[in-house]
Formats: structure tokens, C-alpha cells, sequence
């Protein structure tokens, strides 16, 4: 083991350290220490500060490793990635050597391994993790730590295992006899290396098809039946030649390479299918997370998923109290078992993974994995299988883990973007009732100083005054206490508008009446524009809020008047188009400034700003309440001079028919 | 003897302004800060006309009205607010005989007054037998026949009954209930639709301009009124 003060100064390749400081890498192996260990290294990152990794080599051997073993190892990937370390799981075949690999991948300075890993019969041979690692290690430190109470050998493979692999020996078995009946009958006609090449053949088949041992068994079956029945002597294992002996050897080695090599290559093939199962899984998760709308739409769409990948029902539990976990999504269990619910909360609580199958309060049917999202759980997710008393298996409680926490982060882009929407409503909310006080504070302002001053001037000069004087200044009280008063109407149906509250009252009219009833309304100001109205006689019903449609048009020849010079006409008129009716009021003004046709809607604008009375509300008033009507409203330019407003309300179904009222049955009464 | 006038109003600008222009007027006037003394002063003091606003501080408007029209008959003039239109039908259709919307100015408050004394002169049976004048407008009541200028107008049955109704209440608002249940039957209260058509249908036929009425004037959601003069 090379001095650790000087290992980091001799080493002449460029290793990649980061800048940052130290690496720490800390190898688990299927065993209980795993977790000691990842203790031990996390109290060492910490106090150097150093990032850490916790790696765990998967070889073809963790398929057969008891499941209690496997879920260990999937605990202790999960404990070091709580603890703040990478955790990393590779496939390989030599575990050392993966190690290494990863090691100066990373740029890793220190290695730690735990003491009990090797297996007795290895250390034998010399061939040990710690002394491969210390071998090969170059400039890396390794650190060994030792293991308190040694790990007995793995416990035996549970019952269905062991009798699988019993069915695969016999098959094994029959294979080579099936082969050695064909040599019987071969034997005659074919040379004894031919026949050698029939047995290698089986061998291949054989391991292409069943797990590592039998494979292996049949190649030292194969030899042995090829020994005993084929070569001189036969029928005895005593060999006539050394020649012969030698075939035999090669025989034996070639069918054993050939076995494991097959071996090698299904596992592979296995591991790919499940990465590639997995990224799938992350995959699709991650697409249909990214189209959401809505927190409650979100663990709709992830308690679903879920539960089809897992073929599992699925829920997803959030606080509503602090005491309290709640159902937000997914299936509504029903539990009679109270422990279901203390083992959600610890989940949640601890923010680790709890329930059936997990090695931690596992008594319970359902498994909880706590949603984490900035650091501390948010929810848990509760999976339970299909299949009463089916666990999920330790590949499977990864993918589950990784998929947990896409949820959770997926979940706290929400919450943050719901926050993000919050803040900019309220600064909108803000801008605007600054902009609404200082314009209406303003336009109240004008209107008052007016009758103010012209009661003053009456009051002062009551003397002096003479009659025609008095009657201005009266008539300008009177007009700007009307122009208040239109002002505070807008701004209360605005508000009303605003905030939902207001009642659509729709019932059938006739527009000439709403029509008339507005330019009744503004009679007083009219006497400085001529109005034409152009409306056909057998326009059909609408049905609309006659109060609210009055105020557009109200709204719409105020507008007009304000910004057209005086003595200019006014046009309204109106048609049925497309099963709508359309209304427009036209003047022959100088016209809307071009590319404003649609800004002048918006709530304060104007178009002149400070030139024209009006807080800039009227337009957006009576957007509001034609979007409220199904109807659309617009401005535009006339091409022989002046602007137009119009428009439009959706013709209803049912309308009381002009030509054919109450007459006859009114008759009768 | 000038009429009485009772003024239920708790504003005290309100109060002087209307004291200012109804006593030049030549009307006698009582005011009443609350609806309790309001009515207590109906029942003493008899008054020929009441004025009545809506936001008193001690009880709602409606309730005044109900209470005074359980044992008078006096005229009531509703003082009210903008966009209160379904308190004014309510109003009405409790018994209130007309309404003014808030800012109002004193002619159209004399107009009103003038209507509802007119009701006072018991002389609605000899009006029913004479001819009515309406501008160019003219209705021989007893021979049912309408001229506009000097072309006769000729009216469908109900036209002609709309429009008896109206003159019997003109210069005052009829709610489109009361025209409803006075032209049609009880049954037909709610048929606003039909009784559109028909003022539509009497405009096109009395008036010069019908989108731009000068008799037949639209009450914004509350009714018609005819003009008085």
C-alpha cells in the first residue's frame, strides 16, 4: 500500500483532482457493513470537505445474490446519496477493476473498502478486492476499514431459486445424454475431434440458455461422458494416450470459457433491457411532467404512471396539517391497518425510504417513498403492489427512487413557478392601482376644480356679476357634476366588471331601444355632433345586459366625441353577418394613431396622454362586457378619413321573431 | 293652499339644496331625517307628494314604502342611485308612483312633482272621454283613433291599448310588469320580448325619428314613459 503522505506528490500522470480539493470513493458490497462504511466515509468527507461517491459494481453474481443481500445494496446506494454523496451503480465483471476505472474517471484521491468483502477461498488465491485495489491503485490512496462482527457467507438462495436451479442442472444433464446417445450413433462414421466438436456444440447451447453453474457443470459433464464413453479405454475414464488426455483438457477449458462467455453475454443483454426499461420509464416520466398545467394535474398524471409501471396502486400523500398526511392523488386506499399511516409519516418525517420490501418498517403492505424536493420531503408517495405480497425488487426500488424524486422536483418547479405567477399578478395588481389613482385622482380633480371655482365666482361676485355670466358659470357646474358622475359610474361598473361580481342580466331586445335609450342618455352633449343612425328595420333580437350594452354605446360615442373636433358627424349602424350582429359607431376625427387599434382598449390608456379628459377606462369598460356578451370588439382606421368602432354580438338561438309576436294569442284575453 | 311636500332624506346638502329650489316653488315643505320620523310625519301632517331616498340610516327604502301604502295613497317620488335598477322595479312594483336617479336636476324634479299632483285631480273619468294632444300626436279616445300630424295612424288593438295605458299614466314611469299585466293579462308578466316588439312597433308609427323617440322614452331597465308635455 503505497505511503499515503507521498501518494499524491509521486504521481507523475496528469491526474484530473478537481480544483475543489479531494475525491472520496467508498465501495459497498452486498452486506450490512455497507452502511457503517458509508458512515465512515461521509464523517471523513466532511471533515475534509471533499465530494464523495459511493459506487457499487454490479457483476453477474448480484442476480444471484439472496434478495435480502440486493436490497441491502440498494439501501446503501440511497443512504449515501441522503448523506450527500454521488451514488453510482456500473456493471462490470471484474470489480476492481471497475473501481479503478471509475476512480480515475472522476479523478477520485482516496478510496475506502470495507475489510469483510473478500471471501476466505480468495484470499487464498491472493486475488482479494483490497489486494487488487492496492496493486493496481497507482497514485490513489485506498483505505481499508475494518468491519465490526465479520459477515457470516450469504445466506442460502431461498426456496423457488434453489429449485429452478435444480430444474436447470437436470436439464444440463439430459443435454450432455441426449449428445453422448447422438455420439453412439455418430461414432462409427465420424473422427474422435469431430465428436469432441458435437460436445462443445451442446456446451454452447447449453449456456445459452441456462444460468452460469449448470452451464459450467455441463461442460465437466460433457468431458467427462466424452472420457468415459468415446475415448480409449472405453467405457473407464483411464486415458490410453496422453494425446487423448490432452484433447480432453482442451475440451474442458474451451467448454468452460465458452460458458462463461455466454454467461458474460446475457448479462449484459439483461442489464441493457433494465437500463433501458429504466431510462424509458425516466424518459416518458419526465415528458408528461413537463405538460402540466396544474399541481393537482401533476400527481394525476404521476400517481398514474406510477402505478402502470409498477403495475401498482398508487397515491400520493401531502401534509395538510403538520400532523396530518393527505390523498392529493392517485388511488383512495382504505386502510384498516393503522400502522399504513404511522409508516407514511415516518417516511415523510425522516425523508426516507419506509414500508414492504425496503428493510425499514416493513410489516406494513404499502412501500413510502418520501417526495424530496430544496432538501426536505414535501409528500410521500405510497405504492402498493397489484399482486398481494409481491416486493419490489432492489432495481426496482431505484428506478421507483428516481422516479420519486423527478416528481418531487417536478413538484417544486410548480410550487416555484406558482409562487413566480403570484408575485408578478400582485405587481401587476400594484402597477395598476397606482396608475388608476393617480389617473382618477386626476380626473376627478378637473371636473371639481371647475365647480368649484364657478360656485366661488357666483358666490364672490353676486353683485357684479351679470345674468348671462351667472348662467354660464351655473351651466358649467351643472355639466361637470354630469361628467363626474358618468366618471364615477364607469369607474364603479369597472370594478364590478373587475372582480366577477356583476350580474349579467340578459334578456331579448330590440337594439334601436338600447340605441336610443344611450343617445338619450349623452342628449345634452350631442348638440355638438350631427348623429345618422343606419339601422335596417328587421333586425333580429339579441339577447344582452341592456344596462351593460347601453354603456358601450354610451362609451363608444363619448369616446368619439372627445376626440373629434366639434360640428363633425357621427354614424352608427349596424347588420347581421355571420350569425352575428354588428354594430359600429363611426366619426370622420382624425383617426386612431396606426398600430394603437388595439392598445386603446387597454385599462388607462390614451391616446394623447394628459391631452383629453377621461381616466382611459370607457374602451376597457366596454371590451369587458362585449368579451362578456361571447362578442368580439375593434378599431380601425376609415379609409376615406376618421375611425371606426365596432362590435360584434353572437345572434342566440331561440329569439322572439320581429314579424310574428304575441298578437293572436294576445288577442284573446 | 300650496301642497305639502315631505321630504325623507337624511343628507343634510341634499336637504338644503332641495329646500332652496321647492320653497321658490312655491311648496310647502316637511323634512324628516329617518324613515320613523318620516312616516310619523306622513300620518300627522298629510302631505300631498313624498320624497323618498333610498339610503336612509334606519330602515330600507321598500320597507318605508310598504308601511306608508298600507293606510296612503300618497304619491311617492323615489330618490335612488345609479345602477340600482332592480331596487327601483321593486320599489315601483311595491307601490312607489316614480323615481329620480341620483344626480338629478330640479327641472326634471318638478316634472316628476307635477305628474304625481296631477294624480291628486280626480278628473281621470272626463280625461278618458276628451282627446289627447302629444305634439303632432293626437288620440280620440272615445273613437279609438290615433292621427300623427294630419295622417291618421292606423293601431292593432293592442298598440292602441299599450298606448291607452301609457297616456292614462303619462309623464310617469310604468314598469314593464305593470304594462304586461294591464295590456296583456296577469299570466304574461314575464314576456318583456313581446312588449319590446310592440313599443318598437308604436314607435315606428308615432314617432318621427324611432330610434331617437320623443314621446315614447325608454326608462334604462325599469320601463316606458309617455311624455307629459
Amino acid at each position: 500500500m503505497p505511503d499515503p503522505g507521498l501518494g499524491m506528490a509521486e504521481t507523475s500522470q496528469p491526474e484530473p483532482i478537481a480544483a475543489g480539493g479531494e475525491r472520496l470513493l467508498v465501495c459497498l458490497d452486498p452486506s450490512p457493513f455497507s452502511i457503517p462504511l458509508i458512515r465512515a466515509t461521509k464523517r471523513i468527507a466532511d471533515a475534509q470537505r471533499a465530494k464523495w461517491y459511493a459506487l457499487y459494481v454490479e457483476t453477474p453474481a448480484h442476480d444471484r445474490l439472496p434478495r435480502e443481500n440486493q436490497e441491502q445494496v440498494a439501501q446503501a446506494l440511497y443512504l449515501a446519496a441522503k448523506l450527500g454523496a454521488q451514488a453510482v451503480k456500473v456493471s462490470g465483471f471484474r470489480i476492481g477493476d471497475e473501481i479503478l476505472a471509475f476512480a480515475r474517471e472522476n479523478g477520485v484521491s482516496k478510496i475506502f473498502v470495507g475489510k469483510p468483502y473478500a471471501r476466505r477461498w480468495r484470499r487464498f488465491l491472493g486475488t482479494s478486492l483490497v489486494d487488487h485495489l492496492i496493486w493496481n491503485c497507482g497514485p490513489i490512496d485506498v483505505f481499508v476499514i475494518s468491519g465490526e462482527g465479520e459477515e457470516a457467507a450469504p445466506a442460502p438462495a431461498p426456496g423457488p431459486k434453489r429449485r429452478r436451479l435444480l430444474k436447470e442442472y437436470l436439464l444440463a444433464a439430459g443435454g450432455v445424454s441426449l449428445c453422448t446417445g447422438l455420439g453412439f450413433f455418430l461414432f462409427p462414421y465420424l473422427a474422435l475431434t469431430n465428436l469432441a466438436m458435437i460436445y462443445l456444440l451442446t456446451v454452447v447451447i447449453i449456456s445459452s440458455f441456462l444460468a452460469r453453474g449448470p452451464a459450467i457443470s455441463s461442460s465437466f459433464f460433457s468431458v467427462a461422458a466424452f472420457a468415459f464413453f468415446f475415448v480409449p479405454e472405453y467405457f473407464s475414464f483411464a486415458v490410453a494416450n496422453t494425446e487423448y488426455a490432452i484433447t480432453l483438457l482442451v475440451m474442458l477449458l474451451v467448454s468452460i470459457l465458452v460458458s462463461g462467455l455466454t454467461a458474460r453475454v446475457r448479462h449484459q443483454a439483461r442489464v441493457a433491457r433494465e437500463q433501458e426499461r429504466q431510462t424509458a420509464a425516466l424518459f416518458e416520466m419526465s415528458q408528461n411532467l413537463t405538460a402540466i398545467n396544474s399541481l393537482e394535474e401533476l400527481l394525476q398524471v404521476a400517481s398514474e404512471q406510477l402505478s402502470r409501471i409498477f403495475q401498482s396502486r398508487v397515491a400520493i400523500l401531502m401534509p395538510r396539517t403538520e400532523e396530518e398526511l393527505k390523498s392529493r392523488a392517485g388511488y383512495p386506499f382504505v386502510d384498516e391497518d393503522v400502522r399504513e399511516g404511522m409508516v407514511a409519516k415516518w417516511a415523510f418525517k425522516h425523508g426516507h425510504l419506509a414500508g414492504a420490501g425496503t428493510g425499514t418498517l416493513s410489516a406494513v403492505k404499502s412501500i413510502y417513498l418520501p417526495l424530496i424536493a430544496s432538501q426536505h420531503a414535501i409528500g410521500v408517495l405510497r405504492l402498493e403492489p397489484l399482486q398481494p405480497g409481491r416486493v419490489l425488487d432492489a432495481d426496482s426500488l431505484r428506478l421507483l427512487e428516481a422516479l420519486g424524486s423527478q416528481v418531487g422536483l417536478a413538484i417544486e418547479h410548480e410550487n416555484l413557478s406558482r409562487q413566480a405567477q403570484g408575485v408578478q399578478l400582485q405587481m401587476e395588481a400594484e402597477r395598476m392601482r397606482n396608475t388608476l389613482l393617480s389617473s382618477v385622482s386626476h380626473d376627478l380633480r378637473t371636473p371639481l376644480t371647475v365647480i368649484a371655482g364657478s360656485a366661488s365666482t357666483l358666490l364672490e361676485g353676486e353683485e357684479t356679476l351679470d345674468r348671462f355670466t351667472k348662467h354660464e358659470l351655473a351651466q358649467s357646474i351643472f355639466e361637470e357634476a354630469r361628467r363626474l358622475d358618468r366618471l364615477v359610474h364607469n369607474l364603479l361598473e369597472m370594478s364590478r366588471l373587475q372582480s366577477g361580481e356583476a350580474m349579467f342580466h340578459k334578456e331579448w331586445y330590440v337594439l334601436e331601444e338600447v340605441i336610443g335609450s344611450a343617445l338619450a342618455q349623452l342628449d345634452p352633449q350631442l348638440h355638438d355632433h350631427p348623429v345618422s343612425i343606419n339601422l335596417p328595420t328587421d333586425l333580429p333580437l339579441v339577447q344582452i345586459d341592456a344596462l351593460l350594452l347601453e354603456r358601450v354605446v354610451i362609451n363608444l360615442l363619448e369616446n368619439s366625441m372627445k376626440y373629434t373636433p366639434p360640428g363633425t358627424p357621427l354614424e352608427i349602424s349596424a347588420r347581421v353577418e355571420d350569425q352575428e350582429l354588428l354594430v359600429a359607431v363611426a366619426d370622420r376625427g382624425p383617426g386612431l394613431p396606426p398600430g394603437e387599434e388595439e392598445r386603446i382598449f387597454e385599462k388607462f390608456y390614451q391616446v394623447a396622454p394628459g391631452s383629453a379628459r377621461g381616466a382611459g377606462l370607457g374602451l376597457t369598460i366596454c371590451r369587458s362586457i362585449i368579451e362578456a356578451h361571447g362578442g368580439r370588439i375593434r378599431a380601425a382606421n376609415r379609409p376615406e378619413g376618421g375611425a371606426v368602432f365596432s362590435f360584434t354580438i353572437p345572434l342566440g338561438e331561440g329569439a322572439p321573431l320581429l314579424d310574428r309576436p304575441l298578437q293572436e294569442t294576445a288577442e284573446k284575453n | 293652499m300650496n301642497p305639502v311636500i315631505l321630504l325623507i332624506e337624511d343628507d343634510p346638502q341634499i336637504r338644503r339644496f332641495l329646500r332652496a329650489s321647492l320653497v321658490t316653488q312655491g311648496y310647502d315643505l316637511i323634512e324628516a331625517g329617518t324613515g320613523r320620523e318620516g312616516l310619523a310625519l306622513a300620518a300627522s301632517r298629510v302631505p300631498d307628494v313624498v320624497l323618498l331616498d333610498l339610503g336612509l340610516p334606519d330602515m330600507e327604502g321598500i320597507e318605508v314604502i310598504k308601511q306608508l301604502r298600507g293606510w296612503s295613497g300618497v304619491p311617492i317620488i323615489v330618490l335612488s342611485a345609479r345602477g340600482q335598477e332592480r331596487d327601483k322595479v321593486a320599489n315601483l312594483d311595491a307601490g312607489a308612483d316614480d323615481y329620480l336617479t341620483k344626480p338629478f336636476g330640479v327641472g326634471e324634479l318638478l316634472a316628476r312633482m307635477r305628474v304625481a299632483l296631477r294624480k291628486m285631480v280626480p278628473a281621470e273619468e272626463s280625461r278618458q272621454e276628451g282627446q289627447y294632444c302629444l305634439g303632432n300626436i293626437k288620440v280620440d279616445v272615445e273613437r279609438r283613433r290615433v292621427w300623427r300630424g294630419q295622417e291618421e295612424v292606423r293601431l292593432t288593438p293592442i298598440e292602441y291599448k299599450l298606448l291607452t295605458v301609457l297616456l292614462k299614466n303619462r309623464g310617469k314611469v310604468v314598469t314593464h310588469r305593470q304594462l304586461l299585466k294591464e295590456v296583456w293579462g296577469p299570466s304574461y308578466i314575464e314576456q318583456n320580448p313581446y312588449l319590446r316588439i310592440f313599443i318598437l312597433n308604436l314607435r315606428r308609427k308615432l314617432e318621427d325619428d324611432p330610434t331617437r323617440p320623443q314621446y315614447l322614452l325608454t326608462e334604462p331597465g325599469v320601463g316606458y314613459r309617455l311624455r307629459d308635455e
